[in-house]
């Protein structure tokens, strides 16, 4: 066994999910054309100046309460002055001295709490695109609001780390504060990693990780340059304070600055923002966000509602859905047809809303009862979607729009009968098919069947039917 | 000479090339400056809180609206060198 | 009628809307002495052709307007006189020109500067020194001296400047002009290029203070675009154009009476005292014991702030880029270039001031002898109603007399540079002649948003003063 002990801390960056940026009002909309959402205030111009989001302090705070910081009760940004093609004032805004929450912590899947140093907002800078002999900016993203969430050294292995994202991300999009995709550089993670002995008492050299753009690359960087490490300290050689870069596909670390070349970044207080004083109405109103957090969220869900690990996830993977969850159970408690239906044909009308739940307006009692229709036969799987997906926008009475729209299932023999006969006459190859034993070719003959009822036929009475009459025929 | 290296330390900082010369002229002219500043170092400051600017009131926010800036092209134009809607600069080296 | 250059803003407004003046004529007439007089005077950067304007209407509207060379004006350049700048077109219109526009009035050109408002002697611009005047070889002041010059010379009507440590006043003093500096917040800092963010303030320069009152007008108010700008009322100044200052208090500090003044300038001053003795004012002697350090306090937060405001200014987005192998020397060589002496020894100065390890000493010592310059004022204010100073030592000195010593260059604004610090308004106005005939200026500084006060005063002077009337002789 290893004689070191791995001490690691991660810094993370996460993109607050407003419309607009922290300090202007263009589009943080992903993927635009390069430029496009771009104005003299992002783009740094001569005599612009900042002007807060409060969308941003909103959901800045959820995440403080969410990590169980404590909030500052004034707080102010700073100046961080560097060059960089990508930063185009010469200076990112930020927080220092002051950030909004200290002192929280994160408990993961073993229950483990890692505490939070600080969380702290502050506007991200622009993309470079690098080509063969030249490079060209992009600033779009300059000005998009992030929170920095700095933990304190209190994860042991690389694998606890990623956990550590991972419990994090699940928190942040269940507030609502962040979507949190690291494909899309929603999330990004650095790290500092040192070893030291078991019995020391004071850490080792740390280095500083950066690049790791998926969970994995965190678990693996993390792993490589433990190990890394651990072999310098047996050569008894020194550990050097340095900030190195994971390479992904070569599955290594290499220097990216040593110390010696640390910045000096002159912050000082941002003169062209006031102080804040973070209204107790914000705190108020987040503290709905985070009564229950996901993990105690998800235990009680499994208990109460026997409902399965993935299906918990996907219900609590935000707050809106799992609290209209809960309100569909209590007009209607058959909570596994329910999450059925919330994980099947809701959340896919949601995503043709553009996964947007303020756009979502069917009420619990509406839903309820397309969910009961359906189960009682009232309704068939086409019909009920058809009926959910007219009145989620609108919630007007599925009663009225089922019958506005002749929607109710047709289950009686007397009524389907002539429309299988017409089917049978039509088709006589499919229906011999099936008499010479190719048994699907039923299945076509029912979709015929559907097709001419406008699918408010009850499949299986169809099926029934066509059954009996061609081993008549027989 | 500590003045020249100080001088050195705050050219690259500020990312402004200075020749020999200027050094020299902005060394002594810089000196002279900061002694007449030192001044401050009489005033007795114990307990007084810094002026972070002058704090007229608090809390100006702007809402989460979006509202599109029309003539980004005119952004561009500015630029000294561009392509493709980008902002051209030389390698960026790592 | 009088020869319209003669006619104050008001006047030749009232003309305009009476029809004795055409709008178009008035523009045609003050070009026309533009191009007579500013070749050798070079007060302005550039006059435009058509007068930018909208159809907007004010008291004011149709006279012409100068503005420096720091405030946007869309779609024309704006190089703040300095070399970095050039070919830069402005792509927004600064809240004060959108106020102006709207107003009705007509922007005839931009003002020389000294380089990014660095300087008291508009010697420090790209385009050449402006002249004073009232004498050629003697120096406008600065950094506004472009404005200064054009309005004492009658080019424009008025003008707008920009005041840091004295950039309205001292140069408004100089060439025998009201130069008006509101309290910090009063006018929006939108669109103005920033040389020190909490020290920055845009005020009119006009020949008196009934232009002073109807252009302040215009000018105050809340904007959305700016956190630090004021969300109080302002009023209607004109209202104050009353001549009954019978028992406002006047305070004299003695600290600025002492070695150092001009005697010429020590006893114009002590006679506009007695002429507002005379009107029944009363006058107190107070403290303000904290005055030696004020310039000290400026050079460090004043310059602090410009370093990082001009961080911006790096050859990648807008200015002139110095092509150059790597990314660095394009920085390194783009700002050589870009930027004459002072903006350099300011650069470093603020740069020095908060790099690591001085960042105390300096910075955070400086704020701090601010906050005891602030509380000087507030207990002044506490007794009297408006302070009475010196604008300046000296009157106009000579071109080229200080430019090789920078020190005592900046100690030139001893007098002005407080009011900045402390937030307060005030305001230089011509007092008197030096046997030389160049005009001498007193200020008055009055408590936060009470510019009300200083504008009655000054009206009262100058309804039993003539001094405000005298013309140089060009």
């Amino acid at each position: 066994m290893s004689k070191f002990e791995t001490v690691i801390g991660l810094e993370v960056h996460v993109q607050l999910k407003t419309k607009t940026k922290i300090f202007c009002s263009c589009s943080t909309e992903f993927q635009s054309p390069p430029n496009t959402n771009i104005c003299p205030i992002c783009s740094g111009y001569p005599g612009v100046l900042p002007v807060f989001n409060q969308r941003a302090l909103e959901l800045a705070i959820r995440v403080c309460l969410a990590l169980r910081c404590r909030i500052n009760n004034r707080i102010y940004f700073e100046r961080k002055n560097y060059f960089y093609p990508d930063l185009p004032k010469g200076y990112q805004i930020s927080q220092y001295k002051m950030p909004l929450g200290e002192n929280g912590f994160l408990e993961v899947s073993s229950g483990k709490k890692i505490r939070i140093n600080r969380v702290h907002l502050e506007e991200d800078a622009g993309k470079s695109v690098h080509k063969n002999k030249y490079s060209l900016v992009d600033f779009n993203r300059t000005g998009i609001p992030l929170l920095e969430i700095v933990s304190e050294p209190d994860i042991a292995t690389p694998v606890e780390a990623a956990d550590y994202l991972s419990c994090l991300k699940m928190i942040l999009q269940y507030i609502g504060a962040s979507d949190c995709d690291m494909e899309k550089g929603l999330l990004r993670c650095d790290a500092n990693i040192s070893l030291k002995q078991t019995e020391d008492k004071v850490l080792g050299t740390r280095v500083e990780l950066k690049n790791m753009n998926t969970f994995k690359g965190v678990r693996d960087a993390l792993g490589y340059e433990a190990a890394r490490q651990e072999k310098v300290l047996e050569r008894r050689e020194k550990v050097y304070q340095e900030t190195r870069l994971w390479d992904g596909n070569k599955g290594a670390t290499a220097v990216m600055r040593t110390k010696e070349e640390a910045c000096d970044y002159r912050y000082f207080p941002e003169p062209d923002l006031l102080d804040f004083f973070v209204p107790q109405e914000f705190i108020e109103k987040a503290e709905m966000y985070v009564k229950e957090l996901p993990l105690e969220k998800k235990k009680r869900f499994i208990e109460e509602y026997k409902l399965i690990d993935s299906e918990v996830d996907v219900i609590i993977s935000n707050i809106w859905l799992a609290e209209f969850f809960e309100s569909v159970v209590k007009v209607y408690s058959k909570p596994k047809e329910i999450s059925n239906w919330i994980i099947g044909p809701f959340l896919e009308q949601v995503n043709n809303l553009a996964s947007d739940f303020n756009l979502v307006k069917i009420s619990a009692q509406n839903f309820a009862k397309i969910i009961k229709y359906f189960s009682q036969g009232k309704l068939n799987n086409i019909t009920a979607k058809r009926a959910l997906s007219l009145v989620i926008t609108t919630d007007e009475d599925a009663d009225e729009v089922i019958e506005k729209e002749g929607l109710r299932q047709v289950s009686g023999e007397d009524e389907l009968s002539g429309f299988v006969e017409e089917v049978i006459v039509a088709n006589p190859k499919p229906a011999s098919d099936y008499l010479e034993g190719k048994l699907s070719a039923i299945m076509f003959l029912v979709g015929q069947v559907m097709k001419k009822t406008r699918g408010k036929a009850n499949p299986k009475v169809v099926r029934t039917i066509l059954e009996r009459r061609l081993k008549n025929e027989k | 000479m500590a003045e020249k290296k100080l001088i050195e330390y705050v050219a690259n900082l500020a990312r402004v090339n200075i020749t020999e010369k200027e050094a020299d002229a902005l060394g002594q002219q810089l000196e002279h400056i900061l002694e007449y500043i030192d001044k401050l170092k009489e005033v007795n400051v114990d307990g007084v809180e810094p002026m972070r600017g002058l704090h007229l009131e608090t809390n100006i926010f702007r809402q989460d609206e979006v509202v599109p800036f029309n003539n980004r092209e005119d952004i561009l134009i500015n630029a000294p060198s561009r392509e493709d809607g980008y902002f051209k600069i030389p390698q960026v080296i790592e | 009628m009088k020869d319209l250059f003669n006619l104050t803003g008001v006047e030749i407004a009232k003309a305009i809307k009476n029809g004795d003046l055409k709008e178009e004529a008035v523009y045609s007439s003050f070009k026309a002495r533009i191009d007579k007089i500013d070749s050798s005077l070079n007060s302005f950067v550039q006059t435009y052709e058509k007068p930018v304007k909208s159809e907007g209407e004010s008291r004011l509207s149709g006279v012409p307007i100068a503005v420096k060379d720091n405030i946007c004006v869309k779609g024309k350049a704006i190089t703040c006189s300095s070399k970095i700048l050039s070919s830069h077109i402005a792509v927004y219109d600064a809240t004060v020109v959108k106020k102006l526009k709207q107003a009705g009035l007509q922007i005839i050109g931009t003002t020389n500067m000294d380089e990014f408002a660095f300087g008291s002697s508009t010697e420090n611009s790209c385009y050449g020194a402006t002249k004073n005047p009232w004498d050629y070889t003697k120096v406008p002041g600065g950094s506004s001296g472009g404005s200064a010059a054009a309005v004492g010379a009658r080019l424009a009507p008025f003008a707008l400047g920009s005041d840091t440590g004295g950039s309205i006043r001292q140069p408004a003093c100089f060439c025998g002009v009201v130069g008006f500096k509101p309290t910090y917040g009063r006018v929006s800092r939108y669109g103005l290029v920033a040389f020190a963010s909490s020290l920055d303030q845009i005020g009119p320069i006009t020949t008196n203070f009934v232009d002073c009152a109807y252009l302040l007008n215009i000018i105050c108010g809340a904007d959305d675009f700016d956190s630090t700008s004021s969300r109080i009322s302002t009023g209607d100044f004109t209202k104050e154009l009353n001549d009954d200052i019978e028992n406002i208090k006047i305070g004299v500090p003695r600290q600025y009476f002492s070695e150092g003044l001009m005697l010429p300038v020590k006893e114009a001053v002590e006679e506009a005292i007695n002429t507002f003795r005379k009107k029944k004012a009363k006058i107190i002697e107070i403290d303000l014991p904290h005055t030696e350090y004020a310039v000290a306090v400026y050079y460090i937060i004043a310059s602090s702030e410009a370093s990082s405001n001009l961080q911006r200014f790096d050859g990648i987005k807008y200015g002139v880029r110095q092509n150059a192998a790597s990314l660095k020397e394009v920085y390194t060589h783009s700002r050589q270039q870009g930027f004459g002496e002072e903006a350099k020894r300011r650069i470093f100065l603020g740069t020095h001031s908060l790099s690591s390890g001085y960042y105390d000493a300096y910075y955070v010592k400086a704020l701090k002898v601010r906050r005891l310059i602030k509380q000087d004022f507030d207990k002044a204010f506490s007794e009297v109603d408006v302070i009475l100073t010196p604008t300046s030592p000296t009157p106009a000195f000579g071109m080229g007399a200080k430019s090789q010593d920078p020190l005592s260059m900046y100690l030139s604004d001893i007098y002005t540079i407080s009011a900045n610090l402390a937030g307060a308004p005030a305001v230089s106005f011509p007092c008197g002649f030096t046997k030389d005939n160049l005009p001498i200026g007193v200020q008055l500084i009055g408590k936060e948003f009470d510019e009300a006060t200083l504008i009655r005063l000054g009206f009262s002077y100058q309804n039993c003063t003539e001094f405000h009337k005298r013309i140089p002789n060009i």
